[in-house]
This record gives structure tokens, C-alpha cells and sequence, in this order.
């Protein structure tokens, strides 16, 4: 697919990487300046492929300055840097910002967007992104979603994808995604991970106790993973690619068929009762057991639910989509897009294919 | 985190009471009957009940020149602390203290402090004492965006961590140093940034939501009283009037506070949470703000009839023979 311009997005969220789980857990710390050292080094990939614009999600806690300051320094010799734009929104340092800025950069026709935090950034960027295809860097605390990658080979991959050097079908794929409707409207939706929990209150919305929990579903569940999805990964691992995911009755240890011991958050090992395991097909709408409590999506609470509330989980195979920075590299390598023979030209330099 | 309904209405009393014991004292301040300066917390209150709930009479606290509300969530009593912001014999400190200088060491309050970066060394000693002395208390230091930039802090931070103590390092980060933005005044964005470099966690919570700092307090004070060591949490937070009553507040956007109370008030958003859980009645809450309110009257009525200290007075509480 031709384009003119090769117009990639980036959201980076200041606060991924940074919430209780650094107190109750030993979850690693992602400060500010290192978020502004992977974006400029995206920065200076996605100019090497020949991106033309970036556009980039403002912030209020720094970000934003730093990489202002950054743009303003002369560039390291020999390289070229896209022109970078800070999409059109005033931040309020909530959620808003990351799907108010996504859905500029969609209207703008970005090709690909590279995404800086763990799994709940990328839920959110997930919701408004539509087709265009993520590039997912972990900077999180469970992160299996994204993966943790340099940020370089990110702006390659989102550079190829964006000026078509790499085409979509060979590059990305889709994800699976759980949906949450609270009275029969949808309400939002989860990347990995749903459970539900007798907590009353949102919080500080981590979950890391396993005391109490009372549903998990999954859209996948890798054995090795980190967070809530282990608890299933331990039990039946499912791929990202597989048609279904999986649901399983939690219960206290006593009562279990079978106790799990699962790392549910970094540093965080403990024994969780599972009374069934079932598995969850595409479009099957599947009520909570409690009355009362708390959904935590992507091991984050997010929703309050109350005895008059009817709240339902589906499993969905129409998530965002995904660009597989291995193949996508490896098809770049396939063309012989960063080679040069004779008197050619480094054709993954080039503008837009 | 489970609340029991008394602690939802203890909780939502003590933000209340800050908040309109603030309100009132924004009125009155500008009829110029009361001596010296105020600075207001009206806005900040979820961050003083969010910690000062899980506090008892083993717990110290250092507060700000902003310290109204940690006095009032540390259970000073209101009607001696009127009295001491209007200068008055009946005040907590007899008067010849005032807004910056109200303490109550009975009830753990080490004082609010007019020198910027004053509480963190204090809450050393007492981390200190209730470590050597295994009293299981721990002692937390309430310090602003400005406070948090000075060596004050830092050496603090320090002997904490050296010393493992059961302190809490609580950034009240309002975004103004004063008059001057955090964004050109603090070199790390992020004040949980410094927390690593002292080789303790450091996580922010969003203040304006009480169960967000309830519980991240919570698990701070419980990793500090099982000999866990200090912790730094930054409580992203706003008020709702200038540095001190009288700032003409020109760096601040037009209708920034405006949109602050429509949008991150913390009770408007305490009320809607737990009104939507049906866990408590509007009218329990409406009674709550009735009774603060003759509350607050009351004791700006008292403060006013008081007598103030004497010309004897002067002399007393000033030196300590040892």
C-alpha cells in the first residue's frame, strides 16, 4: 500500500511503571528520563527507515519537556530525526489523555503506534487505536502484552510497517480481547487478563493480593508469564494465536479441586484455589458469580460494580492488532531492506514505499 | 481494602471538617482580624485522612506551613486550633504560635513548621525513638513539592534509610513551589524518581482519590511498623487557594481552579463512590456536614471572644531549663 507520507504515532505513559506494586512487591522502577532515552532512540530508528512525522501524546509530568529539550539539542552526527508533533489535547494526566491522543493520531493517519508502558496502556491505547497496528515496549509492571524490547529495533519495526517496506498481512496480527459490559452496555475491555474481586473500592488500583478472588478469564495465558494470566498459564497455557480463551472459578484453598502457585505480580508468589477451569469460546456472555465488588482489567482495578449492576465477560477475536517485531524484522532482513550491493541505495532508508 | 461504614463516615468527617474549617478561615481571613499568614490545604484533604486514618497514639507527624489539615486528621482539637490562628490564650500553643506553628505533642502532631523542609529531620528522631524504644509507631513527614528540593529532605532521606527507620516521606505535590511551577523547579519530574537512589520504594497515588491514598498509605505504614523501613509516596494533589491568603495567584491559568473543584474535588468524588456502592445514605453525609459546619462556626465564634495572651504570657513556653 502506497502512502505519501510515513506518519508513525508514540504514546508513552509517565505513570506506567510506577504504582503500589513498587511498595508491596519488588516490581522494577521506570523513571521518566529512561522513557525520554527510548524515544529518542525510536526517534532515530524511525528517521533511519524514512518516517517523515511522528506524532507524540503530550503529557503534564515531564515527558513532554524532556523530549522538547531533547529536539532542541543538536542531533548526534549522521543522524535524522522525523519531524515530531505533539498531538493536539490538553493533558490531564488520566487515562483521557491516551485515548483522546490516539484518536488524533488515527484521524492523522498514523501507520503504526509504538506504545511505552505495560499492559494497561495498551488496553487503553487498544480502545480507541482501531485498525492501525501497536508496537508494544514494556515499561510496565505486568507486562505481558508487550514485550520487552530496545526501543531501536520498536522504531524500525514501526517504520517499515507505517511506509509499507513491510506490508501489514506480512507483519502484524490480531489479538484476542475480553469485553465488559456492566447493564448490557459495553464499558471497556481487557487485553490479557479479567478477574473479579470482592474489593470494594478501586484504590490504587493494582491488584496483588490473591486473597478473595473470585473469577479469572483470559484471553491467552502463557506459562511464563507474570500477573494474574500465570494462575491460568499454570494450569492450560493458551497462545495469543488459539480461537478461545479460558475461565476459571477461583475459591479459597480449601475448597479447591486444585492450588496453583503463581507469580501474580513481580516478586509475588502465592497459592490460589481454583475450583473449575472451562474453556471460554468467542461470544459466550458470562455473568460474574458476585453480587458486589470490583473488576480489575489487565491486573488493574477499574470497575465498581454494585448488587443492581448485571456485569457480563465475552471473549472477542477482534482486538487491536499487533506488528511481530521478530517476523517483521526477519522479512526486512528476507528483502534485503537494510542491505546495500554496488552503488544501491539502503532501500529501508528510503521515504514511504 | 475494606472499609467498614464507620470508617467511611470517620473518613469523610475528617476531610470534611478540613475542609470547611479552611473555607470559613478564607472568609475571615480578609475582614484582617486574624494575625500573620495563612496558607490554606482546602483541596489537598484526601492526602491527610488517607494517611492520618491508619494513625494512632504511637504515630508522629511533621507537618508544612499548609498545616491545617494534618493537624485536624491527627485529631488536634478544633476549637484550640481557631483560637491559636486568631492569636488567642486558649489557642494549642497559647496563642503565640498561629497557623505556622500549631502543634499538639499529646496527640503526635510535631507541628506545623514555617521553615521549608523543617519536618523531615523531626520525624527521624521520632522514627528513632520508636524504633529503639519498639513502641511500633512510625513517624511521617507531610512536605511540598518546594520542601522536597531541600538538603533538608535529602539528609533525612538519607539517615532514614540508613537507620531503616519507620518513617514515611510524603510529598504533597500541589505543582507550585510557592509561585513557582514544579515543572521548572524540580530536575527529576518525578519525585518517586529519588526514592531508588535512597534505596527505598517510592510510588505516586492520585490525591484527590481518598482510597487510592488510604490504601497505598496503608500498606507504607504496615511495611514501616514491621521494620520494613521508609518509604516516599508522592501524592499528586491540587489546592484550591495561593500559596497564602492575599496571593494574587498570576501563574496560575484562568479557570484552573474552577475546573479542579468541578472535576477532582475529593468529596464530591468520596460522596459519588460511595453513594454509587450504596454503602452509605446521602442523609448520613448530610448530617456529617451540618455538624461540621456548626462545628467550625462555633469555634470562629469562641476563637473571637477569647482573650488573648497576657503581657505575663510572653515569657512563658519561650526557654527550657535542662
Amino acid at each position: 500500500m502506497a502512502r505519501s507520507v510515513a506518519r508513525v504515532g508514540i504514546v508513552a505513559n509517565p505513570a506506567a511503571g510506577r504504582d503500589i506494586r513498587r511498595l508491596v512487591a519488588q516490581a522494577s522502577v521506570f523513571p521518566i528520563a529512561e522513557k525520554r532515552n527510548m524515544i529518542t532512540r525510536a526517534l532515530s530508528a524511525l528517521g533511519a527507515v524514512g518516517v517523515n512525522e511522528v506524532l507524540i501524546m503530550p503529557d503534564g509530568a515531564g515527558l513532554t519537556h524532556r523530549i522538547v529539550r531533547a529536539l532542541r539539542a543538536p542531533l548526534p552526527e549522521g543522524q535524522v530525526w522525523p519531524e515530531v508533533r505533539f498531538v493536539d489535547i490538553e493533558p490531564g494526566d488520566t487515562a483521557a489523555d491516551t485515548l483522546d491522543a490516539v484518536r488524533l493520531m488515527v484521524d492523522d493517519g498514523v501507520g503504526a503506534i509504538i506504545v511505552l508502558g505495560g499492559d494497561g496502556t495498551n488496553r487503553l491505547v487498544a480502545r480507541a487505536a482501531g485498525e492501525v497496528p501497536l508496537v508494544s515496549l514494556s515499561t510496565g509492571t505486568n507486562n505481558v502484552f508487550p514485550s520487552v524490547r530496545e526501543a531501536t529495533i520498536a522504531g524500525l519495526v514501526a517504520g517499515l510497517v507505517a511506509s509499507g517496506k513491510v506490508t501489514r498481512a506480512e507483519a502484524c496480527f490480531r489479538n484476542k480481547v475480553l469485553r465488559l459490559s456492566v447493564n448490557g452496555v459495553p464499558r471497556d475491555l481487557a487485553l490479557v487478563d479479567l478477574c473479579s474481586s470482592p474489593e470494594l473500592f478501586i484504590g490504587s488500583r493494582a491488584l496483588w493480593r490473591a486473597d478473595g478472588l473470585d473469577q479469572l478469564f483470559v484471553s491467552f495465558a502463557e506459562a511464563d508469564a507474570i500477573g494474574l494470566s500465570s494462575i491460568a498459564g499454570l494450569v492450560r497455557p493458551i497462545s495469543r494465536r488459539a480461537p478461545f480463551g479460558l475461565w476459571l472459578d477461583l475459591c479459597p484453598l480449601e475448597r479447591a479441586s486444585r492450588v496453583i502457585r503463581a507469580p501474580i505480580a513481580p516478586g509475588i508468589i502465592v497459592d490460589v484455589g481454583v475450583e473449575t477451569v472451562t474453556t471460554l469460546t468467542p461470544g459466550a456472555q458470562v455473568p460474574l458469580r458476585l453480587k458486589r465488588g470490583v473488576v480489575a482489567l489487565d491486573g488493574e482495578r477499574e470497575v465498581e460494580f454494585a448488587p443492581t449492576d448485571q456485569v457480563l465477560v465475552s471473549l472477542a477475536e477482534d482486538g487491536p492488532f499487533s506488528v511481530d517485531i521478530e517476523r517483521t524484522m526477519i522479512v526486512a532482513a528476507q528483502h534485503g531492506l537494510f542491505v546495500r550491493t554496488g552503488g544501491s541505495e539502503i532501500s529501508a532508508a528510503s521515504g514511504a514505499a | 481494602m475494606q472499609l467498614s461504614k464507620a470508617d467511611l463516615l470517620k473518613a469523610y468527617r475528617m476531610m470534611k471538617t478540613i475542609r470547611e474549617f479552611e473555607e470559613r478561615l478564607h472568609v475571615e481571613f480578609a475582614t484582617g482580624e486574624i494575625p500573620g499568614f495563612v496558607h490554606l490545604y482546602a483541596g489537598e484533604e484526601a492526602s491527610a485522612a488517607g494517611f492520618c486514618m491508619h494513625l494512632d497514639g504511637r504515630d508522629r507527624i511533621a507537618s508544612t506551613h499548609r498545616g491545617h489539615g494534618h493537624s485536624i486528621a491527627k485529631g488536634c482539637d478544633v476549637h484550640a486550633m481557631m483560637a491559636e490562628i486568631y492569636g488567642k490564650k486558649a489557642g494549642l500553643c497559647g496563642g503565640k504560635g498561629g497557623s505556622m506553628h500549631i502543634a499538639d505533642l499529646d496527640k503526635g502532631m510535631l507541628g506545623a513548621n514555617g521553615i521549608v523542609g523543617g519536618g523531615p529531620p523531626l520525624i527521624c528522631g521520632a522514627g528513632l525513638a520508636a524504633k529503639m524504644l519498639k513502641t511500633g509507631g512510625v513517624a511521617i513527614a507531610f512536605v511540598g513539592d518546594g520542601g522536597f528540593n531541600q538538603g533538608t529532605t535529602a539528609e533525612s532521606l538519607n539517615l532514614a534509610s540508613v537507620w531503616r527507620l519507620p518513617c514515611l516521606f510524603v510529598v504533597e505535590n500541589n505543582g507550585y513551589a510557592e509561585s513557582t511551577s514544579s515543572k521548572w523547579a524540580v530536575s527529576c519530574d518525578d519525585f518517586t524518581d529519588r526514592a531508588s537512589a535512597y534505596n527505598m520504594p517510592g510510588i505516586s497515588v492520585d490525591g484527590h482519590d481518598f482510597f487510592a491514598v488510604y490504601e497505598a498509605a496503608g500498606e507504607a505504614i504496615k511495611r514501616a511498623r514491621s521494620g520494613g523501613g521508609p518509604s516516599l509516596i508522592e501524592v499528586k494533589i491540587n489546592r484550591y487557594y495561593g500559596h497564602f491568603e492575599g496571593d494574587a495567584q498570576t501563574y496560575r491559568g484562568p479557570d484552573e481552579v474552577k475546573k479542579l473543584r468541578e472535576t477532582k474535588d475529593c468529596l464530591m468524588l468520596f460522596r459519588k463512590r460511595v453513594e454509587g456502592a450504596t454503602l452509605i445514605d446521602a442523609a448520613d453525609m448530610n448530617k456529617v456536614d451540618t455538624e461540621v459546619l456548626a462545628l467550625i462556626d462555633d469555634s470562629v465564634k469562641k476563637a473571637k471572644a477569647a482573650p488573648k495572651p497576657t503581657a505575663a504570657d510572653l515569657l512563658t513556653d519561650v526557654y527550657v531549663s535542662y
